[in-house]
């Protein structure tokens, strides 16, 4: 069984039911023993997701020891655990240390909505949380229909609030609402590592090894036209005095021009968005929680083509100039398959990932609600 | 292809700039779909197109307006909407 790992919102939604069940009987502090035989589990069985991670921490240029592969499982574990006391608004729920966070609240004392850009690093259940325990802001729900459902209705469960501040995102209607709660001075959170089979894609060098982001969340930030800044909330139970998560937030760029300066802001967003990342993935190694394989090695093995993966320059503006060539082509008449670009980003697309939809948030600011 | 209008032609001549496309605005067929199958746009790209009108016309799209589909359809479709909520009318030239 490889669910972990083939389809890990599956494995999460699976983990969440019984850690849900044993967390609100059983407490925090009982509950996280048992993390050890359930991640135990799931280790042992979750060959693909070893291997993944192994690759991640050999571009580390860490050794991939058991003992380190095992501790990534549990700290992903201790977290899908937190989010159900996160949820439950409980008193044994983790504390939160915020940290640079000035810049944010100085755009959002200007009444200006920002963009989030995150990624599956840490717990972004952690900072949703945060958001709605802050008192000036109340946190407002967006999700892809049908993503992480599982995990949606643990929230409803634990959080009855929340259900209907869930809506599906995707259509122009739910993308014109975000600009709405931007401009009501909210907050927008996207998620910027993970790829859809068939959607456009940047390439970028990630740990000195080049894969592919997505190229969506970027346009998105564009389009709304808000500051972006990357976000996360880290978890390091193991730092002494420290709190159980980090909120962590960084300027990544000014709001997006429009005409000819567009490109080279994309771009800029993409490098500043990766290299962030990637500093962050070597800061805390264990908060990486894409157990997959993300550099599309195995798509690589012999029998499938070079993927062609570029340097780190020339991958945003490649996928724009992708989509532009897309919609000539296709007006035109051109098959399908002319979509998705030229043909290094096709064989990077092939075969796709398993489905991994990009998580978008938002925060709606509600003073005196 | 229908012929555009010289609102509709405005109005193509917005899509083009503000997205950056690689087509002549005049050969958007009016009547086709502006996004997926048609001119292959998607819902960021209306997300742009949007702002794009705001600026433009001084006309809010708003997310909970039930014209929205019907709005986005096509180039027609938008260009009449346009003109209903009283943007330059269709009779208004373009040079």
């Amino acid at each position: 069984m490889s669910d972990w790992v083939d389809a890990p919102e599956r494995g999460d939604a699976r983990l969440l039911r019984l850690l849900r069940r044993l967390a609100l009987t059983l407490g925090r502090r009982r509950t996280r023993p048992l993390l050890l035989p359930i991640t135990l589990y799931f280790y042992a069985r979750g060959a693909p997701a070893r291997r993944a991670l192994a690759r991640y921490y050999e571009a580390l240029g860490l050794a991939p020891t058991s003992r380190r592969l095992f501790r990534h499982h549990l700290a992903f574990a201790e977290t899908i655990l937190d989010r159900v006391y996160l949820w439950a608004g409980r008193d044994d729920a983790p504390a939160l240390r915020v940290r640079g966070l000035e810049a944010l609240q100085q755009e959002r004392a200007q009444g200006r909505g920002c963009v989030l850009l995150g990624a599956h690093f840490g717990s972004f259940e952690a900072a949703r949380a945060a958001a709605r325990d802050e008192p000036r802001l109340r946190m407002q729900v967006v999700m892809h229909e049908g993503l992480s459902q599982a995990l949606n209705d643990t929230v409803a469960v634990l959080h009855p609030g929340v259900r209907g501040q869930v809506a599906p995102l995707g259509s122009a209607q739910d993308l014109l609402r975000l600009r709405e709660t931007l401009e009501e001075g909210g907050l927008v959170g996207l998620m910027g590592d993970r790829v859809v089979p068939g959607e456009a894609v940047y390439e970028a060098l990630f740990l000195g090894r080049g894969t592919a982001f997505p190229l969506a969340p970027l346009r998105l930030a564009a389009a709304l036209r808000a500051p972006v800044f990357f976000f996360a909330a880290r978890y390091r139970p193991a730092v002494a005095g420290a709190r159980d998560y980090e909120l962590v937030c960084e300027r990544l760029a000014a709001p997006a021009p429009g005409g000819p300066e567009r490109a080279a802001w994309l771009q800029d967003l993409g490098e500043r968005y990766v290299q962030t990342l990637a500093r962050q993935c070597r800061e805390i190694p264990d908060n990486w929680f894409n157990f997959y394989d993300f550099w599309h090695d195995e798509a690589g093995r012999p029998g499938t083509p070079d993927r062609g993966v570029s340097g780190a320059g020339g991958g945003v503006g490649r996928g724009l100039a992708a989509r532009r060539c897309a919609a000539r082509a296709r007006h035109r008449g051109a098959p399908h398959r002319a979509f998705h670009g030229n043909d290094s980003q096709r064989k990077l697309e092939a075969p796709p990932p398993k489905p991994r939809h990009p998580v978008l948030y938002t925060a709606r600011h509600l003073d005196h609600a | 292809m229908a012929e555009q209008s010289p609102f509709e032609q405005e109005i193509a001549e917005l899509l083009v700039s503000s997205l950056n496309l690689e087509i002549e605005a005049r050969a958007i067929d009016p009547t086709a779909p502006l996004f997926r199958e048609g001119l292959g746009l998607d819902s960021i790209d209306m997300l742009e197109i949007a702002l794009a009108i705001s600026q433009h016309y001084g006309i809010q799209l708003r997310s909970d307006d039930p014209d929205n589909e019907r709005i986005f359809a096509s180039l027609r479709a938008l260009a009449a909407c346009l003109a209903e909520r009283g943007a330059c009318g269709p009779s208004e030239e373009v040079g």
